[in-house]
């Protein structure tokens, strides 16, 4: 990748956190939190994006950005009121400022009669409406038109055979200070052609009353130059302000251009034709004139900002505080080596659990001074994991962060009016977490609007209020993290519920389910509600799908439902996918993890409830559903016979897709936490072993892979298809 | 001979971009975040000239110029400030503040070098 | 900064950067020798701007209304091209000012 498209690729990351910023700043603003902080971040996001973009010549980009930025500023200066109509233009202007983002990295167009509506509503809400912004579009056309430049070229063309220039420069002091240096100007001005040079020391005062930092030569030069005027007062720009300066062609008037209070108008005229000029004399995109960067430029960073920093920025703002009077510092660390260290410190887990182990066979006992170090060590490595943990920790606000346009966009589309109210976006989760929390998310508030609230009709018809509300809601429960999608709908209906899942053949006509159960057959594979697939909630897309995904992180996804009150949709999360909670099994001697996720429970299989089918597979009855039971050893080959369920202990478990089996195993040796280990990366892929763990005394335990067994037990034999149905 | 250049900009595709730019042209350039960052990079580094974003967090473009000359340690260093297009008002602020010169936003690299050059030996 | 060779000829040497802020302490150590017999060491000048200037011209004129003798030695290409651009030579600086 050359290094300006690095760099571009920087700008469309820095305008992901810019555009989260305006959104955020926004969204406090349209609460009434306009304060001076939230307005002047606002401001900034839109200002950082066209400044970026114009660099990119992303023309469609910069110009939405500089009305959406000229509205903005009326604002930050108080003469514009953020009423409530004004955010919604201003919330709108931030999705079509994504949107314009998202067009110029991906390459396509966004549809220009958006742009021209909201570029009209903005213009109307400026002070001096239309009239103000014609003005500022005027100042934009200065830059961008070729005509303006062609007359000064021609004006330029007849100096071509080289012309003569008196100019008179009496610096002040001031200039000197300011870092401005005769000398330098002198430099650039003999660039332009050949120079006479004089200097007038008549204005020297003796030694012991000069002045070190004054200012009292006068220069008069002749400049013999091809290059017209307007390329002389560039090489003046800076210094004018700050010096005499007088510049006369030899054959034609005096064009004095004494800067003072009367004449910087004059002065900045020539400003802009000096611009103009050379927009015109370089059009190359600045993409084009950068050469090839050194290796050193070149070399890839992958880089991750230090997220507890990060977090601590998030709680500040989330407590009202100014985000930027405490702005956090940051250092950005390699990914690989942030995970190397969380690899490293789950080895060093391990090894203080087997060092304790170790002690005790020695036979130390708890309380012995040995003991109580090891318990100090122990608390110590606790420590340090959870700290390491921390540093991969981040926020779920940026995920949080994409809620408020979802809704606004899905409420537009259903005709529906939506409060969205979030709750705990401070909450910390493992990064590999925190980027596979999207998706599911996603799915979760599109149901709620377009599933959970009714129409504002029906709402006020039922004597709610119009605009329903979703409340979104992050927390931490029992080392996990809960997400809850709330909404004030009318609840599931169950008797529809009931009667679609009966015509769908997911369960018999005459089943008898709690209210509870009935409210789960939504998470069904192949079910949907909505008897047209809707555009929204769909993409094809059921609930079945968005718990599978959930479960697929080890999470849970569960539902309760009131009639008339609403629903609660509830996904609980491991912290990390680093570590996992796991039940420790004994299969044919060999220790196995058994995720706790997967399993629903476990049981002492009964002779009477075991029955054998066809090719050796055998189902077990649990509850009057017969459910296939996986003998663990011979699937996984650690034995050639089957063994006596009777004497095993089966484990129920449900997979993914939602699957019910029971795994059979000979002991169950207890639960616990374990380090995920890669079996791949330490070794190679075994079919039906999601990973590997190293347990306290040492012994590798490796990992079941639920989903791969039961597909696998279910290739070998005949395939049950697990149902609802009521046993016969 | 490589001078050494300190960019302030909020922005980390500018402060990528001007580094980029200076870097070719055989300067060294360090970075700082805003005009707090600015103030405490130069208690430790003493650039050839400083080129600073007007509009940032903490402490802006003016307030940072204002520092800088205010401190005497810093006098003489040229300051060129990063301002958008025609913004006349912002070029005359900072001037009152202190500033050398301006780049117009968005730069050409060879104009920034040139700028450079007009305001550093 | 300064070697005494002999009593009555003193030797300033140039810093190498007589920019902005150079011009205060070149004014302070030409002040502390005036009245004496000064030679000016340009050999490690790498540049001079518009203010160095102005002292060393203010000297000149001082020194030749105090009679005294300044000289300048050892110019440097970086001092000349200084000289050069702000309307002078290097002549300006060679020719003795000798006491009348």
């Amino acid at each position: 990748m050359d290094a300006m498209a690095a760099v571009k690729q920087t700008f469309f990351q820095e305008c992901e956190e810019q555009l989260a910023e305006l959104e955020t700043g926004l969204l406090a603003m349209e609460r009434g939190e306009a304060e001076s902080d939230t307005v002047n971040a606002v401001f900034r996001a839109v200002h950082s994006i066209k400044g970026g973009a114009g660099a990119f010549s992303l023309e469609g980009l910069v110009q939405f950005a500089h009305v959406f930025e000229t509205t903005l500023d009326h604002v930050r200066n108080g003469a514009l009121e953020p009423t409530a109509d004004v955010m919604a233009v201003m919330l709108r202007a931030a999705d079509l400022l994504a949107d314009l983002v998202a067009a110029a990295r991906d390459g396509h167009t966004v549809d220009s009669g958006r742009s021209e509506v909201l570029v009209g509503e903005l213009t109307a809400l400026s002070p001096g409406g239309a009239e103000a912004e014609a003005e500022e579009e005027d100042d934009m056309s200065d830059f961008s038109f070729t005509p303006v430049t062609v007359a000064f070229d021609f004006s330029d063309a007849p100096v071509d055979i080289g012309r003569s220039y008196t100019i008179t420069f009496k610096p002040r002091p001031e200039l000197y200070a300011k870092g401005n240096e005769t000398v330098l100007v002198l430099r650039e001005l003999e660039r332009l052609g050949e120079l006479e040079i004089n200097c007038d020391a008549s204005g020297l005062p003796s030694l012991a009353a000069l002045d070190p930092e004054g200012a009292y030569l006068e220069w008069t030069i002749k400049l013999t130059t091809e290059k017209g005027e307007d390329a002389i007062r560039e090489v003046f720009e800076f210094v004018e302000w700050d010096s005499s300066l007088t510049i006369q062609a030899a054959d034609a008037g005096s064009s004095d251009a004494e800067p003072g209070a009367d004449s910087t108008e004059d002065a900045f005229a020539a400003l802009l034709r000096s611009i103009q000029g050379d927009e015109a004399a370089q059009p190359a995109t600045t993409a084009e004139i950068i050469p090839l960067p050194s290796a050193e430029e070149r070399e890839a960073v992958a880089e991750v900002e230090a997220q507890p920093t990060k977090a601590a920025a998030a709680r500040n703002s989330e407590s009202g505080a100014n985000a930027n009077a405490g702005a956090p510092q940051t250092i950005r660390a390699d990914l690989e080596r942030v995970d190397r260290l969380i690899d490293l410190v789950g080895e060093l887990v391990i090894n203080q659990a087997m060092l304790s182990q170790r002690v005790m066979e020695a036979g130390h006992v708890p309380g012995s001074a040995v003991a109580l170090g090891l318990d100090e060590l122990e608390h110590l490595t606790r420590e340090i994991q959870d700290c390491v943990m921390a540093i991969r920790a981040q926020a779920v606000k940026s995920v949080f962060q994409r809620i408020p346009r979802l809704v606004r966009e899905v409420a537009s589309m259903t005709g529906k009016q939506v409060r969205l109210i979030t709750d705990g976006e401070g909450t910390e989760v493992d990064k590999t977490v925190i980027d596979r929390l999207n998706d599911p998310l996603t799915h979760m508030i599109r149901n709620a609007i377009d599933h959970g609230l009714e129409k504002p009709e029906v709402r006020i018809a039922a004597g709610k209020p119009a605009e329903g509300v979703v409340r979104l809601s992050a927390m931490h429960r029992s080392g996990r993290i809960v997400i809850e999608v709330a909404d004030d709908g009318a609840g599931i209906n169950r008797s529809r519920v009931k009667a679609i899942a009966v015509e769908k053949g997911l369960i018999a006509a005459d089943a008898v389910l709690s209210d509870e159960e009935i409210d789960n057959l939504i998470f069904l594979p192949g079910f949907s509600t909505a008897s047209e697939v809707s555009n929204i909630s769909g993409r094809g897309v059921g609930m079945d799908v968005v718990k599978r995904s959930i479960q697929g992180l080890g999470g849970r996804l569960s539902i309760t439902s009131r009639p008339g009150k609403g629903s609660t949709f509830t996904m609980s999360l491991p912290l990390t996918l680093a570590v996992l909670d796991g039940m420790v099994v004994t299969v044919a001697d060999q220790t196995l993890v058994v995720p706790l996720t997967a399993i629903i429970e476990t049981l002492q299989p009964k002779a009477a409830d075991v029955h054998g089918l066809g090719g050796g597979s055998r189902v077990i009855a649990i509850r009057d559903a017969f459910t296939p039971l996986i003998d663990v050893g011979r699937e996984l080959g650690f034995r050639n016979t089957a063994t006596d369920p009777l004497a095993g202990v089966a484990i129920l478990v449900e997979t993914e897709g939602g699957r019910r089996s029971a795994l059979l195993v000979d002991t169950i040796q207890g639960q616990r936490q374990v380090v995920i280990k890669s079996l791949e990366s330490n070794y190679r892929h075994v079919p039906g072993i999601a990973a590997a763990t190293i347990l306290g005394d040492g012994r590798v335990a490796l990992i079941i892979d639920v989903d791969t067994v039961i597909a696998n037990s279910q290739s070998d034999a005949t395939i049950l298809e697990p149902v609802l149905a009521a046993a016969g | 001979m490589s001078a050494t250049i300190l960019t302030v900009d909020d922005s980390r595709t500018m402060r990528e971009m001007l580094k980029l730019a200076l870097t070719q042209a055989g300067y060294r350039v360090i970075q700082a975040e805003d005009g707090v960052h600015g103030l405490e990079v130069l208690k430790t580094e003493t650039p050839r000239v400083i080129v600073t974003d007007i509009n940032m967090p903490r402490m802006d473009g003016f307030g940072f110029i204002e520092h800088v000359r205010a401190d005497d340690s810093y006098r003489g260093i040229p300051i060129l400030v990063l301002t958008t297009e025609s913004d006349a008002e912002k070029k005359d602020r900072a001037r009152r503040a202190g500033a050398t010169g301006w780049i117009i936003k968005p730069f050409d690299p060879a104009k920034l070098i040139d700028a450079i050059r007009r305001v550093s030996a | 900064m300064t070697t005494v060779s002999d009593p009555s000829q003193r030797i300033l040497e140039l810093a190498a950067a007589l920019d902005f802020r150079a011009a205060a302490p070149l004014t302070e150590s030409l002040l502390a020798m005036r009245g004496t017999a000064l030679t000016i060491d340009a050999s490690r000048v790498e540049r001079i701007g518009g203010q160095c200037l102005q002292v060393l011209l203010s000297a000149q004129q001082t020194w030749s209304a105090d009679d005294t003798a300044l000289s300048f030695t050892n110019l440097t290409p970086g001092f000349v091209e200084g000289l050069r651009l702000l309307g002078f030579s290097e002549a300006d600086f060679t020719k003795e000012e000798m006491p009348e």
